[in-house]
């Protein structure tokens, strides 16, 4: 052995380096890539955390926005001058949905298929999908619906329903079956236009998600409380104009 | 033998003390590498126990193990089949345990501790 290694000294070396500097180097590699991860773990509950505060002060906010919106309404409205001014502003802010609102109407009840998926059936077929919610939504605006909640978030003309992985997100809020929806309204008209024959209950009932309406002599709707500002649309002034 | 040592000691120091790092895009070529080479010292140090050790196919192997190996990776990512790394690793984590258990044996016996047993010799392809 010692004969052949003084052949080539310089080569057997060089295995020598290059073995120590490969590991040397790999350990390095291997404690960077467990760093990273680290990191992003730490970096991911930070900004959970950053979500959940900024939520709740998104709430306390909208909840004293509300609050000051009805003291305003008070307040116009003890003034005799402004009475006309005042009723107006309070048609434009219910049309808004700016105000909450009771009358009769119905609760429907959406929750999530309760048939066992039977294996090679697409799991997805038994929970509720914001296609289902929109097909009862717009059933009830059909039905002449004069408010619309879902889990206490307004449903107004700027309300998105969508599927974000297992919730629904409605108002930006996220929300997850069941789903407890309010609409006021004529009752009886509501009511039919859920659970008519080949309806939306009898489609949704076929995969075992369950749709159940019940008759309210006083439903209460909440405001809508999620984004108002505009950033592009401007009013067109000179038609509105004499 | 000294020599692999001192290169040894130099390559991981250069390694350590040099600001270079691997990209982490990398690393999984050199893991396999790393395990090539590993195996092939080992496979070395059995050969100069076992008396019948060639520096000249020791080098040429340990450089072709660790490029044919880095190499294997690359095939496997390029052909769709990403665990193809995991033949070499079965393989080679094989082999190495293979040539560190004759070793031991090989050890023990120059030390006396072992006696010099034909069958379990004959058994690793030893006789010589």
């Amino acid at each position: 052995m010692t004969t052949q290694l003084r052949r080539m000294p310089w080569a057997t070396a060089l295995v020598g380096v290059a073995l120590g500097l490969m590991l040397s180097m790999q350990f390095k590699v291997q404690r960077q890539v467990a760093l990273a991860d680290l990191a992003a773990v730490q970096r991911t509950e930070e900004l959970v955390a950053q979500l959940a505060s900024a939520e709740a002060l998104r709430d306390e906010l909208a909840a004293e926005v509300e609050f000051l919106r009805q003291q305003q309404l008070i307040s116009v409205k003890t003034q005799n001058e402004y009475q006309a001014l005042a009723e107006r502003l309070e048609q434009a802010q219910i049309h808004a949905g700016l105000l909450p609102l009771q009358g009769p109407g119905v609760t429907v009840v959406m929750a999530d298929s309760v048939l066992p998926a039977t294996p090679g059936e697409n799991a997805n077929n038994f929970i509720i999908h914001d296609e289902d919610v929109l097909r009862v939504i717009n059933e009830l605006q059909a039905a002449g619906a004069e408010a619309i909640a879902i889990n206490g978030q307004r449903v107004t003309g700027r309300t998105e329903i969508r599927c974000t992985g297992p919730v629904v997100t409605i108002n930006g809020v996220r929300t997850a079956p069941p789903l407890n929806i309010v609409a006021i309204g004529n009752p009886d008209e509501l009511e039919r236009a859920i659970t008519m024959k080949g309806g939306v209950a009898e489609s949704l009932r076929y995969w075992g998600i369950q749709v159940s309406v019940k008759k309210e002599a006083v439903v209460r709707v909440p405001a809508y409380t999620a984004r108002l500002r505009l950033d592009y649309a401007q009013p067109i002034l000179e038609e509105v104009a004499p | 033998m000294w020599i692999i040592i001192v290169g040894f000691i130099a390559g991981i120091l250069i390694g350590i003390l040099s600001p270079f790092t691997l990209p982490v895009a990398y690393a999984r070529y050199l893991s396999i590498a790393v395990l090539a080479a590993l195996d092939t010292t080992f496979g070395g140090l059995r050969a100069s126990l076992e008396g019948t050790y060639d520096n000249t196919i020791f080098i040429t192997g340990f450089f072709t193990n660790v490029l044919l190996a880095a190499g294997l990776v690359y095939l496997g990512d390029r052909i769709g089949v990403e665990n193809l790394y995991l033949a070499g690793v079965v393989a080679m984590g094989i082999r190495m345990f293979q040539n560190l258990g004759i070793i031991r044996r090989l050890v023990l016996q120059r030390w006396g501790f072992f006696q010099r047993d034909e069958e379990t010799l004959s058994h690793h392809g030893l006789q010589d």
